[in-house]
């Protein structure tokens, strides 16, 4: 990186713009993991995403998926009746 | 990325010959979590699954497979009361996150007096079996549903 002062991408609320909430819940195995599929494809390399499931199966899936493809699982926070996934895009 | 997920030559052949709502979901489902996983999906539709596949307007039917007796009615009122997912759109995000390949029977089609244009966009072609097999003769999964 060079020194040059790049200022960091923030909306007006003071949140990181590249940060996007996926609200999968509700939705039925593999639903979640086909999102989080879908916004990996589109959003550039760095974002980070919430991913937020209520299927009992993503418990799995995601950090396996994650593994697979080569993306980053910074933590899983167990909420009432969902589960959040936070995760970062590592690469192309 | 989904092409991350796998060496590209992983492939999933399933060969569809039923159109009642607990196949169909989840077949859906195991085509979108082969093309999460990164594989190609090919899907030959034969018969009732080439029956499954005819356009039509409105959300599919959810009518699943006879011989449950009440179960089959509970699990009918379960798929509308849990607002199961529509199979077909499963499918159609499938298709736009990976590599997904539907074809019709070509004898199914001659049976049942179908044409191409009565089929759902989601069919790519009419084919025969041989050609269905040499497409998928190297698949590492395979299923009869």
């Amino acid at each position: 990186m060079s020194g040059d002062a790049v200022p960091p991408a923030v909306d007006p609320e003071g949140k990181d713009l590249h940060r996007m909430v996926v609200d999968a819940r509700g939705s039925w195995c593999p639903g979640p993991l086909m999102e989080l599929v879908r916004v990996i494809k589109e959003e550039p390399v760095g974002t980070e995403f919430e991913l937020l499931s209520s299927d009992e199966g993503s418990r799995k899936d995601v950090p396996m998926w994650l593994t697979k493809a080569g993306h980053e699982l910074i933590k899983v926070e167990n909420e009432s009746g969902f589960d959040r996934y936070v995760i970062r895009k590592s690469h192309e | 990325m989904a092409d991350d997920a796998a060496p590209p030559n992983e492939q999933m052949a399933i060969v569809l010959t039923e159109d009642a709502a607990d196949k169909l979901l989840p077949f859906a489902t195991l085509v979108s979590g082969a093309i999460a996983m990164g594989m190609r999906v090919d899907v030959f539709a034969s018969y009732w699954g080439l029956v499954a596949f005819k356009a039509r307007a409105g959300p599919p039917p959810a009518s699943v497979s006879p011989g449950h007796g009440e179960g089959g009615t509970a699990l009918e009122e379960a798929l509308r009361r849990k607002n199961a997912p529509n199979w077909k759109a499963i499918l159609e995000m499938a298709k736009s996150l990976g590599e997904l390949h539907i074809y019709a029977c070509s004898q199914s089609m001659e049976i049942l007096g179908l044409t191409k244009a009565d089929l759902d966009p989601l069919v790519e072609s009419v084919t025969g079996v041989a050609t269905f097999i040499d497409r998928t003769r190297s698949a590492s999964v395979s299923y009869f549903i």
